[in-house]
């Protein structure tokens, strides 16, 4: 694929806009998919994503939406829900970390983290499953965290919602398999993002085998394989991203 | 049941076994009063899935029309006398 006229189809990236959901727009695009990318506001950020996604060739549509609101959701991603609109990938990479020790979290920190990172998939990706189910054909692919695998200390909310959307990726992939709708995960460690850049890295970087941390293009890597062809019988699986970080 | 029910349910077996692609069955084999899921028939909730696909497809019939209404797909007869009368009444 790549820089030819063939589209591979649309994927979707809920939250797509920033950090390692613009990297897989950009990689998608890439491979050869038309992108539409949801984020909660328009700004630099979702134009360089619509710059990089168009340097590919292909086609970007901006979805502002907010995944914690579930009306909205729907309304927003109503005219995809059907038909040729239906998108080939959809990939749930919206999350937020609100980091606090257990023992002073607040109500709001846990809740906005749920909110978004967990709640914010039923409502933007289960609208999409009757029609994955008619067409019988799809990928859905979530982003978790290594975090969510292992528990980090200072992120029990973060780590809840990460390790819940592995548990419900397991179960939809039960659930959906036998029609040929494909359910896997991402796990990126520790990546270079906004959401990292104030990590101590030198009491990181010990824990990391490769001894560096990720970049947002090494998850979107993995993203693309599991949304191309060579992954057509991988199910079910936890794909960690991490060097080596959880072995 | 008078003709026009009898000749439409036999029919509707036809359409349910191509649509679940029930290759193994016959349409004698299917019992007007048995259950379509758990037992009976043994269909689970991605037939329904299908079920409600093909309902829409072929009869224009609704996804809300449907979905939430478990009466509906209690037994062959049910789900057949909904579709029958549905038709009828938009015609």
């Amino acid at each position: 694929m790549g820089l030819d006229n063939r589209t591979a189809g649309t994927a979707l990236i809920i939250g797509g806009c920033k950090g390692i959901g613009q990297a897989i727009a950009a990689r998608l695009a890439r491979d050869g998919f038309n992108i539409i990318a949801s984020s909660r506001q328009a700004g630099r950020d979702a134009e360089e994503t619509e710059r990089l996604v168009r340097q590919a060739g292909r086609e970007f549509t901006l979805l502002l939406l907010e995944v914690g609101d579930r009306e909205a959701s729907k309304k927003a991603l109503q005219p995809y829900l059907e038909g040729d609109a239906l998108p080939e990938v959809i990939v749930y990479n919206a999350g937020i970390a609100r980091d606090n020790l257990f023992a002073f979290m607040d109500p709001e920190q846990w809740q906005a983290v749920i909110r978004t990172n967990l709640d914010g998939f039923f409502n933007t990706v289960q609208p999409f499953v009757f029609g994955l189910l008619a067409r019988k054909r799809g990928r859905i692919i979530v982003i978790s965290s290594a975090s969510g695998q292992a528990g980090q200390a200072g992120q029990v909310n973060y780590s809840a919602s990460k390790a819940a959307l592995i548990g419900a990726a397991k179960a939809l992939a039960r659930e959906i398999g036998r029609k040929g709708i494909l359910v896997n995960v991402v796990a990126p460690g520790v990546i270079s993002t906004a959401m990292t850049e104030s990590l101590p890295l030198e009491r990181i970087l010990p824990l990391i085998p490769l001894n560096r941390i990720g970049t947002v293009q090494e998850v979107a890597g993995a993203v693309s394989f599991l949304a191309g062809p060579d992954s057509a019988y991988i199910h079910g699986q936890v794909l960690a991203v991490n060097g080596g970080l959880i072995i | 049941m008078d003709d026009a029910t009898l000749k439409f349910r036999q029919e509707f077996k036809q359409r349910l076994i191509s649509w679940l692609q029930l290759e193994e069955k016959k349409p004698e084999d299917i019992k007007d009063d048995e259950a379509l899921f758990g037992t009976g028939l043994s269909l689970d909730s991605l037939d329904a899935v299908e079920i409600v696909i093909a309902l829409k497809r072929e009869y224009g019939i609704p996804q809300n029309a449907v979905d939430q209404k478990r009466e509906i797909f209690a037994t062959f007869a049910s789900l057949s006398d909904f579709v029958q009368k549905y038709q009828q009444d938009h015609q």
